[in-house]
């Protein structure tokens, strides 16, 4: 997927989440961000997934400009899915329902279709027994998955997950994991922002490293990982990886 | 589980209580017993229906009118422009500040009745009726108004973002995500508010309007009968209030156990 981020800044108030930041990506279908917390990671997100709009700067995602107004943003969004670190799923539909409600009202498929297409989704990802379950009465980690199934049911151009295991424990963040990972090997476009570097290093094909609002540096994860150019990357991943 | 000493306590003040809620009843029956003809209060059923259908209309009219009411000004509160924004917000404010009393008298004699009576009439509307539902729907919409925005605003941000992130519009996000949720959560209000809404509308008497406080003022009168009236008039309030309470027990009870 080709990417191209000139300038991009994004102010808070006086805070600066996003200052000038500059990025290019040329091939490849999983790009992970990652560095530390409060570097970025999701305004840029926020910002390639139509949720944010920037104060300055061009993006270029798929040879296309990132649209401006509310409408375009709109349609954009349709195009495309987001998942958040956590409470994606609506709390008074249950599991199939939140993924069918969308189908039906976003992507226009009639309720048989919409209900079709949600099960083979649910089923994809082995949920389909929790199908009739609420929120309430799933795990951290299955309300996770079945936040995902609802993101690629509509088969988005590109996945945008921000953190998505952050408020897991580790058996929850494994399953999530493995189905991201089965998502990028079938094909699907991701951008996604984690701090679990064993997984970025295994499926990501970019590894782009943010810190107070830049990219700092931008690689393969092999080439990355061994031999981080800056002296802020290096920090990060020394703390990052003592105890892995 | 209640321990013994508890369960002796519990007995005592249900003793209690039972001994003066009948030092209450053996008072007041006392006071109306040498007075109060209760054959002679049959004659006034006729009056009563008429006052409690009545009533019945103007509730009913109101509760659909509250409702809109308070959904524009909701949404007004919520509105990006200042304008109207401050605009809603000031009604409100000042529907909810100053007495329905004096709004019904001066709505009615100052406001509504000089233009819109002529044209009720030829309608063939009662224009006491329409007006007082309007004056109530407004006293009683800015209420609904304030427990709706804080439904709404109680919603956590994660909800608005994800029903975004889905791809919902503006309206898709209020009707599909937010209402839902709203909705459960001031239930137990909004229903307090139309038992409000049922006994407030006792006040339109005051402009005229034929409802059953209005009738049971007027047997009073013409009867000389003192109080008496005011008995069955309760009655026929709590007949209306009710099934609202009841009904809102049920939803709310089906709701929580839902989620």
């Amino acid at each position: 997927m080709k990417l191209e981020i000139h300038g991009l800044t994004k102010r808070f108030g006086s805070h600066a989440a996003l200052d000038h930041l500059d990025l290019s990506v040329d091939g490849g279908r999983v790009i992970v961000l990652v560095g530390p917390s409060g570097g970025g990671k999701s305004t840029l997100l926020r910002v390639l997934g139509g949720l944010e709009t920037p104060d300055a700067g061009e993006v270029v995602i798929r040879e296309k400009p990132l649209p401006r107004s509310e409408a375009e943003l709109l349609a954009y969004r349709r195009r495309n899915g987001f998942l958040f670190q956590q409470f994606n799923l609506f709390p008074h539909l249950t599991a199939l329902r939140n993924l069918t409600l969308p189908l039906e009202e976003v992507q226009r498929l009639s309720p048989a279709d919409a209900k079709a297409t949600a099960e083979a989704a649910l089923d994809r990802f082995g949920l389909l027994a929790h199908a009739h379950k609420r929120p309430a009465e799933l795990s951290g980690g299955q309300q996770q998955r079945v936040g995902i199934a609802r993101a690629v049911a509509a088969k988005p151009e590109v996945l945008f997950l921000d953190e998505p295991t952050s408020a897991l424990d580790p058996e929850m963040t494994a399953e999530v994991l493995e189905l991201i990972q089965e998502l990028a090997e079938g094909g699907q476009r991701i951008i996604l922002s984690t701090h679990e570097m064993g997984f970025a290093r295994a499926v990501g094909d970019l590894v782009a490293f943010l810190a107070a609002g830049k990219v700092v540096e931008s690689a393969p994860p092999a080439q990355w990982f061994e031999k981080p150019q800056s002296e802020q990357a290096q920090r990060f991943l020394s703390r990052v990886l003592r105890y892995v | 589980m209640r321990t013994g000493t508890q369960r002796i306590w519990n007995g005592i003040a249900a003793l209690l209580i039972a001994a003066l809620f009948a030092g209450i009843c053996t008072l007041v029956f006392t006071k109306l017993g040498g007075r109060t003809d209760w054959s002679k209060l049959w004659e006034f059923r006729g009056l009563w229906f008429s006052g409690w259908l009545c009533t019945l209309l103007i509730s009913l009219g109101a509760l659909v009118g509250s409702l809109i009411v308070g959904l524009l000004l909701m949404l007004g509160q919520r509105s990006p422009l200042p304008a109207v924004k401050w605009s809603c917000r000031f009604f409100l404010e000042f529907v909810r500040d100053t007495p329905l009393l004096v709004q019904l008298l001066v709505g009615y004699f100052v406001i509504f009745a000089p233009f819109l009576s002529r044209t009720l009439d030829g309608m063939g509307w009662n224009e006491k009726i329409v007006i007082g539902i309007i004056l109530l729907s407004l006293f009683e919409g800015a209420y609904l108004g304030e427990i709706f925005r804080g439904g709404v605003e109680s919603i956590p941000r994660a909800q608005w973002e994800s029903a975004r992130a889905v791809g919902f519009n503006r309206s898709q996000v209020y009707r599909h995500v937010i209402f839902p949720q709203a909705l459960r959560r001031v239930l137990p209000a909004v229903a307090g508010q139309f038992v409000s809404l049922i006994k407030d509308s006792s006040l339109l008497s005051i402009i005229g309007v034929q409802e059953l406080f209005y009738q049971a003022r007027a047997y009073g009168t013409r009867t000389y009968s003192g109080l008496d009236a005011y008995i069955p008039l309760a009655l026929g309030y709590l007949i209306l209030t009710a099934p609202v309470v009841f009904l809102a027990h049920r939803l709310e009870r089906r709701f929580r156990d839902e989620t």
